[in-house]
């Protein structure tokens, strides 16, 4: 579903991805932890190309999506992103924040566009919300409504960068909750965190990433308990 | 009543010598002025709008190449006096295009050139001051730049844009004044032929003055009112 084969990525002379190759597969949900500043934020927006990429290859249902012949608005529609900050837009309401893409990009009629978002409101439980905007809505409210508007595209892929870092430690888990539900649905996802509970338990595999390379992928059951090198063992200690 | 006030003119014209007889007389003169004024000043704002739209965009491209003459062109607006401008378009450049001058067309074009480049300005830091993030979820959605401009950029943009703008179109009214000298008959015009005719200075400056803060005290209420209706909307 997604291949990354010798993923490379510099911002000047800063070289931030040095050589990542690894391949996920459908419905399976990747969690990558690493420390701050190893590349997890940049690997991640490499694979919607909101980061140019330097060099290697990202593929996406086996098109190279960074071949000027691929319509990357297209690639996009199937890849949702959930930033850490939300990203709502402030100047709509939490319906129109999620209608939006689908009428410009999909060109869904209002009725329908309105039909899904309704659902997915439903879904995230915050079916009463439709008519607010953020600006009114909790941390955790507006995370929800962040993963409802990405899902209204109906991708098959979502990548989650520290969707639950910027909340309030009470709210982390109505998002968690979120999240979980979607890969119990067979929701192909690759997901920046630091919540290692939540890794160890709906996790296939963990990427442990740090200095721009992937260090060591395994299972969250051997990646906690078995770290095979130093720095994994270093890092764990750190957060565990 | 309108005897009262009549008798008080009066007296502070014997009082003051002030002459309100010779300014009634330039009464109409005044208020075609005025007309003028507020004319020329719709038409530099209209004008200047859609130019500096255009130019802020272009500022805002990321080729350097195709960015630079926009950002060329700011600067020079910005680096170089209206009175030059004004002269140089009015000698200059209208001639080139009418084959005579015409001090109507001048004016305006002065006005909406300059007056282009300080929104070009306020467009770019408007649009420059919507948080990245905005951007990269309308692009994540498949959204192209320029859907992503309309719908999420610009309107939130636009709304910050509003209080720049403001003080642009007053400056645009008063810098107006300076049309003057190329012969459109707008406030200054009427009150320089009244200083010319009557040589007394008070009269005629003391009322181009109050037309003037008229013209802008109005506009900036006018503004606030836009500014708060707009705040409102938001929280609703
Ligand atoms: N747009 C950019 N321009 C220049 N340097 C950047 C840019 N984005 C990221 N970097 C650099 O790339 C490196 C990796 O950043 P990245 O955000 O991918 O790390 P991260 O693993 O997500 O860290 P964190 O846990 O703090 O989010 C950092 O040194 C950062 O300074
Ligand atoms: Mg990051």
């Amino acid at each position: 579903m997604i291949r990354v084969e010798n993923l490379k990525k510099t911002f000047g002379k800063n070289e931030v991805l040095k050589d990542i190759s690894v391949t996920i597969k459908p419905q399976e949900v990747v969690v990558v932890i690493g420390p701050s500043g190893s590349g997890k934020s940049t690997f991640l927006r490499c694979l919607n190309l909101l980061e140019t990429i330097t060099a290697g290859h990202v593929y996406i249902e086996g098109v190279d999506i960074a071949d000027k012949k691929t319509d990357i608005n297209k690639i996009r529609t199937e890849v949702g992103m959930v930033f850490q900050q939300f990203n709502l837009f402030p100047h709509k309401t939490v319906l129109e924040n999620i209608i939006l893409a689908p009428m410009k990009v999909k060109k869904q009629s209002r009725e329908q566009a309105v039909k899904k978002a309704r659902e997915l409101l439903g879904k995230v439980g915050l079916a009463e919300k439709e008519n607010v905007y953020p600006d009114s809505l909790s941390g955790g409210q507006k995370q929800r409504v962040a993963i409802a508007r990405a899902l209204a595209m109906e991708p098959k892929i979502m990548l989650f960068d520290e969707p639950t870092s910027a909340l309030d430690p009470e709210m982390v888990g109505e998002v968690l909750e979120v999240m979980k539900q979607l890969a119990r649905e067979g929701m192909t996802m690759v997901v920046v965190t630091h919540e290692m509970g939540f890794a160890r338990e709906v996790g296939d595999r963990v990427i442990f990433m740090d200095g721009g390379y992937i260090v060591e992928e395994n299972t969250p059951n051997q990646l906690f308990n078995n770290p095979q090198h130093e720095r994994t063992k270093l890092f764990l200690s750190k957060v565990l | 009543m309108i005897q009262l006030a009549g008798s008080f003119i009066e007296s502070i014209s014997v009082s003051t010598g002030f002459r309100f007889d010779l300014l009634a007389g330039y009464m109409p003169l005044f208020l075609k002025g005025t007309l003028y004024t507020i004319g020329i000043s719709l038409f530099a704002i209209f004008i200047g709008l859609i130019l500096g739209l255009l130019i802020g965009l272009g500022e805002l491209m990321r080729n350097k190449l195709l960015s630079f003459p926009f950002k060329a062109y700011v600067a020079f607006v910005r680096g170089t006096p209206f009175f030059v401008q004004i002269l140089i378009i009015h000698f200059g450049v209208i001639p080139v295009f009418l084959g005579k001058t015409n001090g109507v067309a001048a004016g305006i074009v002065a006005l909406s050139l300059n007056s282009a480049a300080y929104i070009a300005e306020i467009f770019r830091a408007g649009i420059q001051s919507i948080d990245k993030g905005q951007m990269e979820a309308a692009r994540s959605l498949g959204m192209t730049h320029t859907q992503a401009m309309k719908s999420v950029i610009l309107p939130q943009a636009f709304k910050r844009m509003i209080p720049p703008l403001g003080n642009e179109f007053i400056t645009l009214i008063k810098e107006s004044s300076l049309t003057a000298i190329v012969a459109v008959p707008e406030i200054m015009y009427w009150a320089r032929a009244f200083n010319g005719e009557y040589y007394r200075v008070w009269e005629p400056y003391l009322l181009a003055a109050v037309i003037y803060f008229i013209l802008t005290f109005t506009l900036s209420i006018l503004l606030s009112h836009l500014e708060k209706r707009l705040a409102t909307d938001d929280k609703s």
